[in-house]
């Protein structure tokens, strides 16, 4: 272990220190008046930028490949149920405006459902602890496409699967949100962009609250991350 | 009215709840993005590391708690490193040494920003009290994330005193920081 003293705030601001010497330089700080007034100065100095107005859509851009980030890491995690053959292609993190990222990750997501599935027939004679329910999503009037919807419960989980196709391009920062209703209440789940096919796919889990929803709906949003929804539904089903 | 406190809505987004991570999102995507544009001098990278900031955030990698002082230094610290290791990785020239900039930018307008404005004028005031190579050992260093070696062969000095003077630096700027705000508290 290194000898820790006061120069070693500029590696931990650069976060270079070893866990070890991490450990001992947070035990440093507790003591030390003089470095943590410059950890703490890092809590200014970002104001000495110009501000700059963040441009429009990044927002929507940014939350929606963070939410999408979340399933390829939840699939990555997942046990593999059989290898796929190669050719689901390996996804960069660069999610950056990438519309293949959600169907690639829907096909990975039927593999394991495929598997919750067999698992279901297994264990057809006990009290099973996963279910599936597969409704077919029915267009508005005025609207074109598809879709089904997944509902997988499993330990004490809701996770929904969308998958549609045939849905109209978006414009600008508009999105296709999922919603889950009870009666009449709506909480996002979901949202997506299709892709060039107008295919897309999304993928949500609940933790709490997993009961009761009668009624799944898709909407044509003018933004992503709304709380309750703000355009027209184009697909939607009873449960 | 107080707003919900940073560390509250961090622990709401490591329960994942996805309106927390937006209201922090809401909260801090303008000083962000404008450090990290400062910092990147490219508005796309920028974005990406602004969205790396907050898949870090929404995974709970690297985690906050209060013993690791106020949550916006932690938060950025990381910001500021997620950003240098995108500087490393690009493939695009660095800027040239002579064009590296000043720390401060004195002929900007920032009247309509109030929000900042006071702040940014505190810092500003402290950051005219510094040498000018402590001006640019924080510019070097705190902004453009150069390694020891390059800030070593920019100004001329020895390997060995490249952490000492960044640190000294760093603790002249803080006591220049304290001094103008309390005269900005006796003017109030
Ligand atoms: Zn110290």
């Amino acid at each position: 272990m290194t000898k820790i003293d006061c120069e070693h705030v500029v590696d931990y601001l650069n976060g270079t220190l070893t866990d070890e010497d991490l450990h001992a330089f947070e035990e440093h700080l507790k003591t030390c008046a003089d470095c943590r007034q410059i950890v703490e100065l890092t809590g200014e100095l970002p104001y000495l930028a110009e501000p700059i107005e963040p441009p429009i859509g990044m927002k929507a851009r940014i939350l929606t490949n963070v939410f999408e980030e979340e399933v390829k890491e939840k699939l990555q995690s997942e046990p593999k149920p059989k290898p796929k053959p190669a050719t689901v292609p390996v996804i960069k993190p660069k999610a950056k405006r990438n519309w293949w990222t959600p169907l690639i990750a829907a096909v990975l997501l039927m593999s394991l459902i495929g598997n919750a599935y067999a698992f279901l027939k297994l264990s057809d004679q006990q009290e099973p602890e996963t279910a599936l329910r597969e409704v077919d999503l029915q267009p508005s009037e005025a609207f074109n496409g598809t879709g089904q919807a997944r509902l997988i419960r499993e330990d004490g989980a809701l996770d929904v699967v969308v998958s549609t196709a045939g849905l109209e391009d978006l414009q600008g920062d508009e999105i296709y949100q999922v919603w889950l209703l009870k009666e009449g209440q709506p909480i996002p789940a979901g949202a997506f962009s299709p892709n060039p096919d107008g295919e897309g796919a999304a993928y949500f889990s609940l933790k709490e609250n997993t009961e009761g929803w009668d009624t799944i709906a898709i909407t044509r949003e003018p933004n992503a991350g709304n709380q309750s929804p703000q355009g027209n539904i184009v697909l939607s089903s009873e449960l | 009215m107080e707003k919900s406190s940073d560390f509250m809505l961090y622990g709401r987004i490591q329960r994942q709840d996805k309106a927390a991570l937006e209201e922090l999102y809401d909260r801090y995507e303008k000083i962000l993005f404008s450090f990290l544009v400062k910092m990147t001098e490219d508005p796309d990278l920028a974005e990406e590391a602004l969205q790396e900031v907050f898949i870090k955030l929404w995974r709970g990698k690297g985690e906050y708690d209060e013993s690791k002082g106020k949550f916006t230094s932690w938060l950025f610290t990381m910001a500021r490193n997620v950003a240098i290791d995108l500087i490393r990785k690009r493939k695009k020239p660095s800027v040239p040494l002579e064009e590296v900039g000043d720390l401060v930018n004195t002929d900007s307008s920032v009247e309509e920003l109030a929000e900042w404005q006071e702040q940014k004028e505190q810092i500003e005031t402290a950051v005219q009290e510094l040498s000018d190579d402590q001006q640019k050992m924080i510019q070097l260093f705190y902004f453009k994330g150069y390694t020891h070696e390059t800030i070593a062969g920019i100004c001329g000095i020895p390997l060995g005193t490249v952490k000492s003077r960044i640190r000294l630096a760093l603790k002249k700027l803080k006591k220049s920081l304290h001094g103008v705000q309390e005269r900005g508290a006796i003017d109030d």
